[in-house]
């Protein structure tokens, strides 16, 4: 039993990574990013597969079970408010504390007088990110941190370790369920690693997207520069979240940075010049990164063809895909295509009937992965999840035989000039809170092993780093 | 006859400070706040929409012309309410019940407000029930409803179910928008009016009242 999952899963990863890479494999593989739905199809209310993340890995693992996809995300419920809560973060409204048990948990955009950066903070950003974040920004995105400045609180501690903590579990937890979708269901994790870009960051969890839009009036340079001084901490993380070994994708959450909530000349002044260079930088390495464009982007297209062959996944929510399929297939694999309002409001034919369409226009030469347009929420109907799925394995056959072998990436360095060298180099290093170089003034003597001291104070200071990245990334 | 084309500019370029100037001095001068309205910021406003629709402007764009509005209206609303001066029309908005995402429904306020609409906001996760309540109290012409998630759509139809099962069907139109909602369900949940952006919310209510 054991033994033909371990051989399903390698067909699948070579059927996953054959079309990621712009291949043709057997047939077209199916990763649907689904959400909530788990929580539906497996019997639980959102607030338990919120707030209990084993529950919702085991709907994960449920689904991918039963409708044998080839690729899924471990939890695509991906906030667990356990962790947001430990922290007291006021930014969700978590299932059932102010929204019901059976709804889904949501994103709480303060308004502009409470933005959680304000709109005089840009130069403490720009000297510092990690150190605004954990100085200015966590005391004011969290009900339990203290100001500094302001005295210590009992509450402040034991959120502080509460959460290190619950972070900790639940990212180890992540590696246990990816064996278990492997050796239970044969399902490859989808993803591995979080990018996401500076302008939409600044967006969502700084300034908020009216006082951005105001600021990009009033004080465009100083945004560009916060953008600049971003990049370099979110190429950090993107790298160290990573697959190691440049297997599957790292996830980038595309989000403000479109037209029309910002303006073309915006995109080209500020959002792309912010996050094509780390793109082009993971590329370098052979990270593939998946371009998750919730939303339109259509308007942008010619702007993502700029990137190397095959650097990108391109993910295509509610742009028209036979147009992103003229202007990036020759270029990159695409997925999704296949509207929610279908799967969640239409009929099983009409799931069919497009699945089909896309597959035959899109799919045609292989470079194509089966999905909805966004993550899939409760509202999904099985049954039209099922028709995606069969429609998939009906109409996405290309052969009988598998490929052979995983494709390796064939990645090419950014031009001169472009790649993070395009960008001012950072003025704190990316990765560490308290340096080495400054810890080690403050030691008298060492008598013994210089070496081993910092070597273990900067292991746990990259975990300090990520700490606080990851609440702004990832909750 | 008083030149607004100075207003209009200003309210067009999103300058707050310059609109509020302008309709100071207009006012000094003798100006009608009335017409202050319907010859210097309405025009603007329906100008901003249609350079949204022709795609030579976008949100920030609507954003910023939205807030020169605001600022005019600020000095003029009660000097229109002195005069007993009617606005373009009553509307009730607000952001369904379940989904608390806000950013398309303020500016459709802000927008409607700059039309010269007298709009009640309610904000975010509205019961049907507060629609309701809200649409009678006020004697509302129209009601818009936002939604941005599939998962709330449902919620669109309980509240024109709602309206209809309290008789107020025949008195007020329901328009409705948000990222996933479409004409086609516009059309089965029994909406009057659909709009795809927010910029045209403006000239669909004025249809909608007409």
């Amino acid at each position: 039993m054991a033994a033909d999952k371990e051989a399903l899963y390698q067909q699948r990863l070579r059927r996953y990574v054959t079309a990621m890479r712009k291949g043709k494999p057997d047939r077209v593989p199916i990763r649907p990013f689904v959400a909530e739905f788990t929580s539906k199809y497996a019997g639980y209310t959102s607030q338990e597969v919120t707030h209990d993340f084993e529950k919702a890995f085991l709907a994960a693992r449920k689904c991918a079970a039963d409708f044998d996809w080839d690729a899924v995300v471990g939890n695509m419920v991906y906030v667990w408010t356990g962790l947001t809560e430990a922290l007291g973060l006021r930014y969700y409204a978590v299932p059932g504390i102010e929204l019901p048990g059976t709804t889904a948990f949501q994103y709480k955009e303060p308004s502009e007088e409470q933005a959680f950066m304000k709109e005089d903070e840009y130069d403490a950003l720009i000297e510092d990110p990690t150190g605004f974040l954990y100085n200015v920004w966590l005391p004011r995105v969290s009900r339990e941190i203290a100001q500094i400045g302001r005295p210590s609180t009992y509450r402040n501690n034991v959120a502080l370790v509460k959460t290190a903590m619950a972070m900790l579990r639940y990212f180890f937890a992540f590696g246990d369920q990816a064996a278990r979708l492997r050796s239970e269901c044969g399902t490859v994790s989808a993803i591995a690693g979080i990018l996401k870009a500076p302008f939409d960051i600044l967006a969502d969890k700084l300034r908020g997207y009216v006082g951005l839009t105001m600021d990009m009036v009033r004080r465009p340079k100083k945004v560009l520069q916060a953008c600049e001084a971003l990049a370099p901490h979110l190429y950090h993380v993107a790298k160290t979240t990573a697959d190691p070994t440049k297997t599957v994708p790292i996830g980038y959450w595309m989000h403000r940075g479109c037209v029309p909530f910002i303006s073309p000349a915006q995109f080209k002044s500020h959002y792309w010049p912010t996050i094509k260079p780390i793109v082009q930088e993971l590329w370098k390495d052979g990270h593939q990164v998946l371009f998750y464009a919730e939303g339109n982007w259509d308007h942008h297209l010619d702007s993502f063809a700029e990137l190397p062959d095959c650097s990108i996944i391109y993910h295509v929510d509610m742009g028209d895909i036979f147009t992103v399929h003229r202007k990036l297939g020759h270029k990159f694999c695409l997925s999704g295509g296949i509207p929610n309002v279908l799967l969640s409001f239409k009929r099983p034919e009409d799931v069919r009937a497009r699945v089909k369409k896309v597959i035959q226009e899109v799919g045609r030469d292989g470079g194509y992965i089966l999905d909805a347009g966004a993550i899939m929420q409760d509202d999904t109907k099985v049954e039209n999840l099922r028709a995606m799925t069969e429609a998939g394995r009906e109409y996405g056959v290309y052969s009988s035989g598998v490929s052979a072998s995983i494709p390796e990436p064939r990645p090419v360095p950014p031009p001169p000039g472009e790649g993070m060298a395009a960008l001012p180099p950072p003025r704190k290093r990316p990765g560490v809170c308290i340096p080495w170089e400054e810890k080690v003034k403050e030691i008298p003597q060492i008598l013994g092993d210089r070496a081993i001291l910092q070597r273990i104070w900067e292991e746990q200071e990259a975990l300090g780093n990520m700490f606080i990245w990851q609440v702004l990334l990832s909750f | 006859m008083i030149d607004f084309s100075g207003l209009r500019g200003a309210v067009l370029g999103g300058d707050e400070a310059a609109a509020a100037a302008a309709a100071r001095k207009a006012l000094d001068a003798g100006a009608d706040p009335v017409a202050l309205v319907s010859e210097g910021v309405s025009p603007a406003m329906d100008e901003v929409g249609r350079r949204f629709e022709r795609g030579e402007a976008f949100i920030p764009e609507l954003l910023i012309a939205a807030r020169a509005t605001k600022a005019v209206f600020e000095i003029i609303r009660p000097l229109l309410a002195k005069k007993g001066a009617r606005p373009a029309g009553r509307v009730v908005m607000g952001t369904v019940q379940g989904d608390l995402h806000d950013i398309g429904k303020n500016l459709v306020v802000a927008l409607l407000e700059g039309g010269g609409f007298e709009v009640t906001d309610l904000g975010v996760n509205v019961p049907p029930e507060r629609f309701v309540q809200t649409a009678r109290e006020k004697n509302a012409q129209v009601v818009g409803l936002s939604a941005l998630l599939t998962t709330t759509m449902p919620a669109m139809k309980a509240t024109i179910d709602a309206l209809r099962a309290a008789g107020l069907r025949g008195k007020v139109k329901v328009m409705i928008g948000g990222a996933p909602v479409t004409q086609a369900f516009a059309d089965e949940i029994g909406a009057e009016g659909y709009g795809e952006t927010a910029a045209a919310a403006v000239g669909l209510a004025r249809r909608l009242i007409a």
